[in-house]
């Protein structure tokens, strides 16, 4: 027992390098800034509707969140960009990164209390809530902190858990027969797209991805005790699920697939791509 | 190539266990507590919640049933101008009623109710698209696919939910 608590906590904080997260930060407030102001603006067009369609959350209906007004959609997207704006200069990590945290959520919730919660975004709060736990992180600081490691499997472990809390989803809501339905089919149909109409003509290819894609959500866990480099292939697998999802129902779950990046190695390729672009550059001045 | 990789994770582990900045044990533990109730509340949405414990809301995007044979039922809306008094169908987008589709479909049964609610419809899209001619009557119109064995048959099947049209 005590041995495994003891291996347990040296899994969730085996320290990882300070610019990994640095360099995840970049990706998650960039990624906020795009999503606000060009990706999920649902929330700020609620404004416009009347309060008759305002169904409270359950969290709102704790905080006493009001339906929204044009006034506080403007208010929590423009601070979401701005505390976006000042994580990435990375100043200030905990207070910006909590402000970005506080305001992307609420801008979501916002979204999501008109009838519909779309189901991908629920884990981005995880990142926003443990990416600033780590404190100053620069781009150049390669050395390694248990700070960091945590957040970095907090992420992981959220972005996973999504897949298996997925499965479980389908096993609650449609039953093991979920995997013998029509369920893409539903989907291809209510969101078609030219490469969508395609899968309707062979519908075995559906059925078939409906087994594969249950299988994949529920065996999701198995990530975590794979060496490093089949980690990335697997992760390399989601990301063509992800793309190929896009491309039959044009859904693509984005904060998520940000969320994967907590799996890899990011400043041994940001040092690689940068040594490849500097050879390419001085190639050229030494031979002239 | 595979061995490179192996020699890096080495180093990896040689260093993890000497120079990194490690936590003090309340750095440790709170951390480890605010994990442990994220994951509980994750769990417990996942298995007892509603879409309402937004965000530890099941995770059930495409998670029920649909019969291989049957209807796949999608609404829309139609709406009329001053000028054009044909039905002409019209995305429901946030873009244009401040709404998604899925946001007005949960609603259908109410709107059936009381179709004023697509008056609210016409007063939004006025707001969002001022430069549009206005709407003067709006009808919610459901629309079944019919499939059989997994294959639409082509046939889809129109009925009018609601209809409003302004006074």
């Amino acid at each position: 027992m005590g041995g495994a608590v003891t291996r347990l906590a040296g899994w969730l904080f085996e320290p990882a390098p300070r610019s990994r997260v640095a360099l995840l930060r970049l990706a998650v407030y960039a990624f906020v800034i795009v999503d606000v102001l060009a990706l999920h603006t649902s929330g700020w067009y609620h404004g416009f509707a009347d309060p008759v369609w305002y169904q409270p959350l359950e969290a709102g209906r704790l905080l006493g969140l009001p339906a929204a007004t044009v006034l506080l959609v403007e208010g929590l997207k423009w601070g979401s960009v701005g505390a976006a704006l000042v994580a990435l200069t990375g100043r200030w990590p905990r207070a910006a990164g909590w402000a970005v945290a506080l305001t992307w959520s609420w801008y979501q919730y916002v979204a999501f209390s008109y009838g519909k919660v779309d189901h991908d975004r629920g884990d981005f709060v995880v990142a926003l809530l443990l990416l600033p736990t780590v404190g100053l992180a620069h781009l150049g600081d390669d050395r390694r902190s248990q700070a960091a490691g945590f957040a970095l499997r907090g992420v992981q472990l959220a972005a996973i858990a999504t897949y298996v809390l997925s499965g479980v989803a389908k096993l609650r809501f449609g039953g093991p027969e979920w995997v013998n339905s029509a369920t893409l089919l539903r989907a291809v149909v209510r969101r078609g797209s030219p490469i969508g109409e395609l899968f309707v003509q062979v519908p075995w290819v559906l059925h078939a991805m409906q087994w594969v894609l249950m299988v994949a959500e529920l065996t999701a866990w198995a990530i975590f005790f794979l060496p490093d480099r089949w980690r990335r292939l697997v992760v390399l697998a989601w990301y063509l699920f992800h793309a190929v999802t896009y491309a039959t129902i044009t859904i693509a779950f984005w904060p998520h697939l940000v969320m994967l990046l907590a799996f890899l190695p990011l400043e041994r390729y940001r040092d690689s791509a940068v040594r490849r672009w500097r050879s390419r550059r001085s190639t050229p001045l030494t031979t002239a | 190539m595979a061995t490179r990789g192996r020699q890096l994770a080495r180093t990896e582990a040689g260093s993890a266990a000497g120079d990194a900045d490690l936590l003090t044990g309340r750095g440790r533990a709170w951390r480890g507590l605010v994990l442990a109730a994220l994951t509980a509340m994750f769990v417990a949405g996942s298995v007892v919640g509603q879409d309402a414990w937004w965000p530890f809301s099941p995770w059930r995007m495409f998670s029920t049933s649909q019969a291989p044979t049957g209807s796949i039922f999608a609404m829309a809306i139609e709406v009329q101008t001053a000028a054009d008094p044909a039905w002409r169908r019209t995305p429901i987008t946030p873009e244009s009623v401040g709404l998604n589709r899925a946001e007005v479909e949960g609603r259908w049964g109410q709107i059936g109710k009381d179709p004023t609610m697509l008056a609210t419809l016409a007063a939004s899209h006025a707001r969002l698209r001022p430069g549009d001619p206005a709407w003067v009557a709006v009808r919610l119109v459901r629309d079944e696919t019919v499939v059989v064995d997994r294959r639409p048959t082509g046939e889809v099947r129109e009925t009018e939910i609601a209809r409003w049209a302004a006074p």
